[in-house]
């Protein structure tokens, strides 16, 4: 039932043609954000920041560096796409996405779209610089790797509206 | 000379790096290759195939923009009304005592109230021309909203400008899709648009039986127990109205209130035609039996009727209350009450906080109106005594709904001949929840002699049996 009325593509277009008269269709804002101008940099400067703070850790040597940087961007990415469900606003729609985790609620459910690309090929290469960086030590691939499939696994559509046993079905 | 060291180390780390890994990262280079090249699809779109939409399409008829509707339909012929809707009204041409029109306590007329009107016409014009939110909130707004507050016995109230969006703009305000909505049956028709617009799961109970409502939250309790976590986050709400529009009996509160206290659901209650009628003061159905209005979440009433003037309101604890100076539609979507209006509510507030005794004569005439009513044998009355609000039917009617609103439409126009204004109760048929059985709707006032009633009694007498005599 949570899946099954996707918002009309109509809705899409009419926020860009909202000076155009009429009620607009309620649109979610979180389908959309992601989209914006400028987002995909902010989000890439968003992780450079992360990373060179974490760098300026002395202690911390370069591979364990890497390591974190994709661990906690690999987990910060899993709990705002796919655990936080609803949104955090009063939506016009009597509460439809209450049950949608924002990753769900993404272009109102339609399926590889750039955002979508965008945000699984960023753990992915995150993953390869990591591998680089701590020159395949075989401790940080493992963690390293069960870090990108807690955030490559939730996003393929065969697991779209799923809840592996019934957590955070409600 | 570290920086070559560290590529050094690098590339060599690269080269001898451990199989696996390579392959796995070649996998990830397919996979992201695949992704990049994948055509974007809405996972529910392929559902139907080509041949399957062209059956469609041609099967498809187009409705007419404008159905069909018979010459005689009543809306095409309206009875237009020449004078003010006091206790006399001139209908046609015709000059008529007015059973009609919801003006219960006959403020209509009071020169009171339109003293106050004219007043607020000459201070704030005919009109707020904006939403609340949009320079639309006059001083008198503010005003009134503390004094109904404080009329009713309550933290706060929110005032619409318009009755019917009163109640069906807060129930949606609440209640969203996952969540569970009892109610009577019986209610009317702006709590049925609520309904619609909540999207939430409505459950229907038959009208005025707690016994029936009991076995609903029975068994929302049982699906409560299998499944506890959605049930976490499923609110529960109960509504009902004071008095009712359609039957004009009354809800029966101390035992609802029971079942709320019991199984924790919300209560909302549209006191409509109970505000100025039930209650001592006119505080309605609440003060009518006297329970604590705490108990009540929220009370939403319309202006129109009782007060003679327009728009309605919610009243009930400021937690609550205030949440719907966002999310209530009809509030910040709609302009706000013209301020005239609001200043002959404040003015019917004042007269009846001063002096109650107007609601003491409204009872009295509607339980003489009802007294009178009942010795009539062709004519079946439907409502509390206590109740203005009455319907008529013949006593021996048939289950045929257009053969039976043609003979009170008779009866109707038997009376208007005569000088007695009644009216059959309209419903958009289609859209009603449970269309009630074709009847007059008639209202009780309070500036009605008995003389007057009697007459009325008579009249109607002679209308039923006159009409019996023709079908």
């Amino acid at each position: 039932m949570c899946c099954r009325g996707g918002r009309r593509a109509m809705g899409v277009v009419l926020v860009w043609g909202m000076m155009l008269g009429g009620t607009p269709a309620q649109v979610n804002p979180n389908s959309l954000w992601l989209n914006s101008r400028g987002m995909w940099l902010s989000y890439a400067c968003g992780v450079l920041v992360l990373h060179l703070a974490l760098l300026s850790f002395p202690f911390l040597s370069v591979a364990t560096v890497w390591t974190l940087t994709n661990v906690i961007h690999n987990l910060v990415m899993f709990v705002f796409l796919h655990v936080l469900k609803g949104t955090p606003w009063e939506s016009g729609d009597q509460g439809k996405v209450r049950k949608l985790t924002h990753w769900e609620q993404i272009d109102d459910g339609i399926q590889f779209t750039s955002t979508r690309k965008f945000l699984t090929v960023v753990p992915i290469i995150l993953f390869f610089l990591t591998s680089f960086y701590t020159k395949y030590d075989s401790f940080h691939f493992v963690v390293n790797f069960i870090a990108l499939l807690l955030v490559l696994l939730p996003k393929l559509p065969q697991f779209h509206c799923v809840r592996l046993f019934g957590i955070n079905k409600y | 000379m570290d920086l070559k060291w560290e590529l050094k180390e690098m590339f060599d780390s690269l080269v001898s790096a451990p199989k696996y890994h390579l392959a796995l990262e070649g996998c990830l280079v397919m996979c992201v290759l695949w992704l990049i090249f994948h055509k974007s699809y809405r996972p529910e779109a392929s559902k139907l195939t080509e041949k399957e939409k062209e059956e469609l399409i041609n099967e498809w008829t187009p409705e007419p923009l404008v159905p069909d509707t018979p010459a005689d339909h009543y809306a095409l012929n309206p009875r237009i009304v020449t004078s003010k809707l006091g206790k006399r009204i001139v209908i046609d041409g015709t000059d008529c005592l007015n059973l009609s029109t919801h003006n219960y306590l006959g403020f209509v007329e009071n020169d009171k109230c339109i003293e106050s009107a004219i007043k607020g016409l000459r201070k704030y014009g005919v009109g707020s021309c904006g939403p609340r939110g949009f320079y639309g909130t006059v001083d008198i707004h503010l005003e009134l909203e503390s004094r109904l507050a404080q009329f009713m016995g309550v933290e706060e109230a929110v005032l619409y400008s318009y009755g019917f969006s009163a109640i069906s703009s807060a129930i949606p305000a609440y209640s969203k899709v996952g969540d569970v909505i009892f109610v009577d049956e019986g209610v009317n028709f702006a709590i049925q648009q609520g309904l619609i617009a909540s999207r939430s799961k409505i459950k229907f109970f038959k009208h005025n039986d707690v016994e029936d409502l009991h076995r609903l939250l029975l068994e929302q309790a049982d699906l409560d127990r299998k499944n506890p976590k959605k049930a976490k986050v499923t609110r529960r709400f109960l509504v009902v109205e004071g008095l009712y529009i359609n039957y004009g009996d009354i809800c029966p509160l101390p035992q609802l209130l029971e079942l709320k206290k019991k199984y924790k659901v919300r209560m909302f209650i549209d006191d409509t035609c109970a505000l100025g009628v039930l209650g001592a003061n006119g505080r309605g159905v609440v003060e009518h039996f006297g329970v604590s209005v705490n108990d009540i979440d929220m009370i939403c009433a319309t202006l129109e009727n009782a007060m003679a003037a327009y728009g309605g309101f919610c009243c009930g604890t400021s937690f609550i209350v205030d949440h719907q100076r966002l999310s209530g539609l009809g509030y910040c979507f709609s302009a706000s009450l013209p301020p005239l209006q609001a200043a002959v509510a404040l003015t019917s507030l004042e007269t009846i906080e001063k002096d109650n005794s107007v609601i003491e004569t409204l009872r009295q005439n509607c339980q003489t109106m009802h007294s009178f009513l009942e010795n009539i044998p062709s004519v079946k009355v439907f409502g509390e005594p206590i109740s203005p609000v009455k319907h008529l039917r013949f006593s021996n009617s048939t289950n045929d709904y257009k053969h039976e609103t043609k003979k009170l439409e008779a009866v109707v126009d038997y009376a208007q001949e005569r000088g007695y204004a009644l009216t059959v109760a309209r419903y958009l048929e289609e859209s009603e929840h449970l269309l009630p059985e074709p009847s007059i709707r008639l209202i009780v006032n309070a500036l009605l002699s008995d003389e007057e009633m009697r007459q009325s009694a008579q009249l109607i007498t002679q209308s039923f049996e006159s009409v019996l005599s023709l079908y």
